[in-house]
């Protein structure tokens, strides 16, 4: 059972990052390396709010959010716009290219030193079968089924969210339907930033510590549940998040080896070939 | 009439003695390339020994095994298009493999590089077959994670890499005989440097890099030729891969040790993308400069480290989003200056003789009594739309055969179901007697069956000279290995699809626009070298869709006198998708017509053209007053 707990957890984050990535690949068929440093770099962003300037967590987080919408909607509207009818390999390499750039700019600013940040809430957690749930793990919780949620009421019963729909299985009727695909993919860029914000800003207390790189397994957690989901569905990718938490939470419990570190990475690796032999379309997909 | 194979025709003289009377561009290529990457360094390095000191020489070292892992990169992303991220892994398992052959097993350097290679080669094996057989971005995931796996856990086991103890990497070169000589080792690096060049270089001249190139821009077009498109991406990754893991052991001998904190992380995967693309746009040369420039010149000048990365990252944003339409397209556009556009398109040339070349299958006689093409209540469905739904047809040998219809009929549908880019749900497809339906499009292409497309089915970033080599791929009788040695049987194949090739271009006239890339060819010229393409290994069928289209309206009637030169001359078999009504009627034994996905009439272009309810499908039913 404790595994399972700390594996939804854990999975929740995942399914953040995981719908992120599919928002963008549904808006622009774009694979977007850079979605979890997106949120990584904001994040000092925070520090700078709460931690340096002493204002409260949740200003800080705003703060953080702000700037990666920022940075998505910036690097859209430079790069991604440009780059509507590109090969989508020199897209995703393009992708790779923010990713880099915002690795290279948090360790040539930020290597060396310890940044934290202060506690989301203060107070106690709960026992749950055996387990000690913080009280920011409950927001995690709290937090990742609202915006999922959120998201998929505004993407269903909103005109623009249909037109992002319509637009994702065929771009150019969409647009002869009259929603611009500019404004859509500006739109998915955007929201993915605010997801990567929004998952870093929660997985960071169960972290600690800020530095360059430090959650880049969020985003293979997140890919690994992309994948898993079949790439291209919502859904799939809340579902994908879970189940990769809780098979990497599986494997920590009880698959410790200690001639070899980091299993669970590994079992990462073992998911996603699994999943590209066995079934492409994803746990939710139907065959093409 | 005499049939495809039978009538070998002398290969043009002139073109081979003109090829042979100088030295040929290979061996031009490979003295260039010695005198470049041997001969000059060693005697720039040898005529002052006082400027270098040891560790210079090891910094030479190590930049030049960076710049082989560079190559290794540039082979799968420059030539085939595939995103390798983990490439750090790749070399970190040569590098470790060199390692335990030379220190715990004490085997020869030589021996270490090849465990080294084969070891790496069967890692990218591993990793790239369930990404690769599926078409997308799959390779770039697995292999970010691969790096990842590698970074985190098995450099770290001790079991691998002796973990933070690491591996000791000494140049042995024979029993106890070990050399600590860095200036002796750069010697040693740059004549490996010299045979990755000329791998690639062979790559490049034969069947191997123009189907990894076709891949790269279209895969239908690749499998329209019988490519083997998942074959040729996996043995793009295996290369790769082996070449990664020699990159790692020379850069682990250079050092003398690898641990669990050696370089071998995701940045270093990151910064031969960066180099690969931003210093290299897939040109060998230019990548091998940039690894150097990015890897030898911060190494002298010291604090350049932190802000060179930035400034890296920023210009591979920079170089992919100026240059949209991809890597290729830039160099292909600086190499060649597009030709000055032709006005004068309506006279097409005849469709040449052309040289027929030895076929690598041996094909039945043909019969008139079985149809060379027989569709039998074909079924292809998309979702809930029927786009073809039952349609049975038949084409005899040596008759031009017309499929028509509205648009949206399913005509070229119908096609890809023949050519096996669709799957059927129902339904038989026979080519000559032999159920075919179950075989993959490239197996279909090599049995003789060739296809145009709607839109030019060539691959358009090179030139008119490269596909119609890259249009007898099928031909070649060679194995993959004796292209990237260039043995005998490979290099004289190659000379005989160049002769060939030559001909065709004098036979069509299109000397002074052979090395345009195809995209700016008007549209009349890409159809004739598109149909050229498709005679270069001598089908049996010719199935061409829409070929008028994008014609000027003299061209198309000219266009009409070719397709009887096929049936007539050449003694193909044509099955033609066509709007042009004046087209089909002048040249078509039987006509076909097709209306939201079945079969509403056929017969001579004479009856159909009176059919009522052909009339009635292009101009809807008349509603009864």
């Amino acid at each position: 059972m404790q595994p399972i707990v700390l594996g939804v957890i854990a999975g929740s984050i995942y399914a953040l990052i995981a719908l992120g990535i599919v928002l963008v690949y549904k808006g622009s068929r774009v694979l977007n390396f850079a979605q979890a440093e997106v949120g990584t770099l904001s994040l000092y962003a925070t520090w700078w709010v709460s931690t340096k300037h002493h204002q409260p967590w949740a200003l800080g987080a705003l703060a953080s959010i702000v700037a990666a919408v920022g940075i998505g909607l910036l690097f859209e509207r430079l790069v991604i716009r440009r780059m509507m009818t590109a090969p989508r390999v020199t897209v995703a390499v393009a992708t790779i290219g923010l990713f880099s750039l915002m690795l290279a700019i948090e360790l040539a600013l930020f290597a060396g030193t310890i940044y934290t940040l202060p506690a989301p809430i203060a107070g106690g957690g709960v026992q749950v079968a055996g387990v000690f749930v913080s009280a920011s793990q409950w927001l995690a919780l709290g937090v990742v089924i609202a915006v999922a949620l959120a998201l998929a009421a505004f993407l269903r019963y909103t005109d623009f969210g249909l037109a992002v729909q319509a637009s994702a299985d065929d771009p150019v009727a969409a647009q002869l339907m009259g929603t611009p695909r500019g404004l859509i993919s500006a739109f998915t860029w955007g929201v993915a930033g605010a997801l990567s914000a929004v998952a870093v800003l929660l997985i960071e207390p169960t972290v600690g510590v800020l530095a360059p790189g430090a959650f880049s397994g969020l985003f293979i957690g997140g890919l690994t549940a992309a994948l898993v989901g079949g790439l291209s569905s919502l859904p799939g990718a809340f579902v994908g998040g879970l189940l990769v938490g809780i098979a990497e939470a599986e494997v920590k419990a009880h698959l410790v080896l200690a001639s070899v570190p980091s299993v669970q990475t590994t079992a990462m690796l073992v998911i996603v070939l699994a999943v590209l032999l066995l079934r492409p379309q994803g746990v939710l997909g139907r065959r093409a | 009439m005499s049939v495809a194979g039978t009538r070998p025709l002398p290969v043009v003289p002139a073109a081979r003695s003109a090829r042979r009377s100088r030295l040929s561009p290979r061996t031009a290529n490979a003295l260039t390339a010695a005198l470049l990457f041997v001969a000059l360094p060693l005697m720039t390095v040898h005529a002052m020994p006082k400027l270098l000191q040891q560790h210079d020489y090891l910094n030479l070292d190590v930049g030049v095994s960076l710049a082989v892992a560079a190559l290794s990169l540039n082979l799968l992303l420059g030539y085939a298009g595939q995103i390798s991220l983990g490439h750090a892994g790749l070399l970190a398992a040569g590098a470790f493999a060199s390692g335990i052959a030379t220190s715990r097993w004490h085997l020869s350097m030589v021996l270490g590089f090849l465990f080294a290679v084969v070891i790496s080669a069967a890692l990218a094996l591993v990793v790239g077959l369930p990404a690769l057989r599926l078409r997308g971005l799959y390779l770039a995931i697995v292999t970010v994670i691969f790096g990842l796996v590698m970074q985190y856990s098995v450099l770290r086991a001790d079991v691998f890499s002796g973990g933070s103890a690491g591996v000791a990497l000494p140049r042995r070169l024979w029993g106890d005989h070990v050399s600590t000589d860095n200036a002796g080792y750069l010697v040693a690096v740059l004549l490996l440097l010299l045979a990755v060049w000329l791998l690639d270089d062979n790559v490049v001249r034969t069947r191997v890099g123009r189907a990894l190139r076709t891949i790269r821009e279209n895969e239908s077009v690749a499998q329209s030729f019988g490519i083997d498109v998942v074959r040729y991406k996996l043995l793009a990754f295996v290369l790769s891969g082996a070449l990664a893991g020699l990159a790692g052991a020379m850069y682990g001998h250079a050092i003398g040790f690898v641990n669990n904190e050696s370089p071998f992380n995701f940045n270093l995967s990151l910064q031969l993308v960066i180099i690969v693309i931003v210093g290299g746009l897939g040109h060998r040369l230019a990548v091998i400069i940039a690894a150097l420039f990015f890897w030898v010149l911060p190494s002298f000048i010291s604090g350049l480290h932190a802000w060179a990365y930035v400034v890296g990252a920023l210009l591979l944003m920079v170089t992919v989003s100026q240059h949209p339409d991809g890597i290729a397209d830039l160099l292909t556009r600086r190499r060649r200056p597009p030709a000055p556009a032709e006005d004068e398109d309506d006279e097409l040339p005849e469709l040449p003789q052309l040289p027929v070349p030895v076929r690598s299958h041996v094909a039945a006689p043909l019969s008139s009594a079985v149809p060379v093409l027989e569709v039998e209540e074909v079924v292809v469905r998309f979702g809930g739309l029927h786009a073809v739904d039952g349609a049975t047809l038949a084409v005899n040998a040596g008759q031009i055969v017309g499929l028509i219809g509205p648009n949206g009929a399913g005509k070229s549908t119908l096609f890809n179901a023949v050519s096996g880019l669709v799957a059927i749900e129902r339904g038989r497809i026979r080519y000559r007697g032999q159920e075919i339906h179950q075989l993959r499009s490239d197996q279909r292409a090599r049995l003789g069956i060739a296809r145009s497309f709607q839109q030019v089915g060539l691959a358009k970033d090179l030139s008119v000279r490269e596909n119609f080599l890259l249009a007898q791929h099928q031909l070649a009788a060679y194995g993959d290995l004796e292209a990237l040695l260039m043995l005998p049987r490979a290099a004289r194949q190659e000379r005989e699809f160049r002769d060939r090739t030559e001909a065709a271009i004098d036979a069509l006239g299109f000397g002074p626009l052979a090395d345009v890339p195809v995209r700016h060819l008007s549209g009349g010229q890409q159809r004739i070298a598109e149909i050229a393409c498709l005679l270069m290994t001598a089908p049996d069928l010719v199935m061409l869709d829409e070929p008028s289209a994008g014609m000027a309206p003299a061209a198309a009637e000219n266009l009409a006198a070719r397709l009887r030169d096929l049936r007539d001359v050449l003694g193909r078999t044509v099955l033609l998708i066509e709007h042009n009504v004046p087209l089909v009627l002048d040249t078509c034994d039987h006509v076909y017509v097709l209306d939201a996905g079945r079969l509403i009439a056929a017969g001579t272009p004479r009856e159909v053209a009176a059919d009522q309810r052909v009339i009635d499908a292009y101009f809807g039913a008349a509603v009864p007053a």
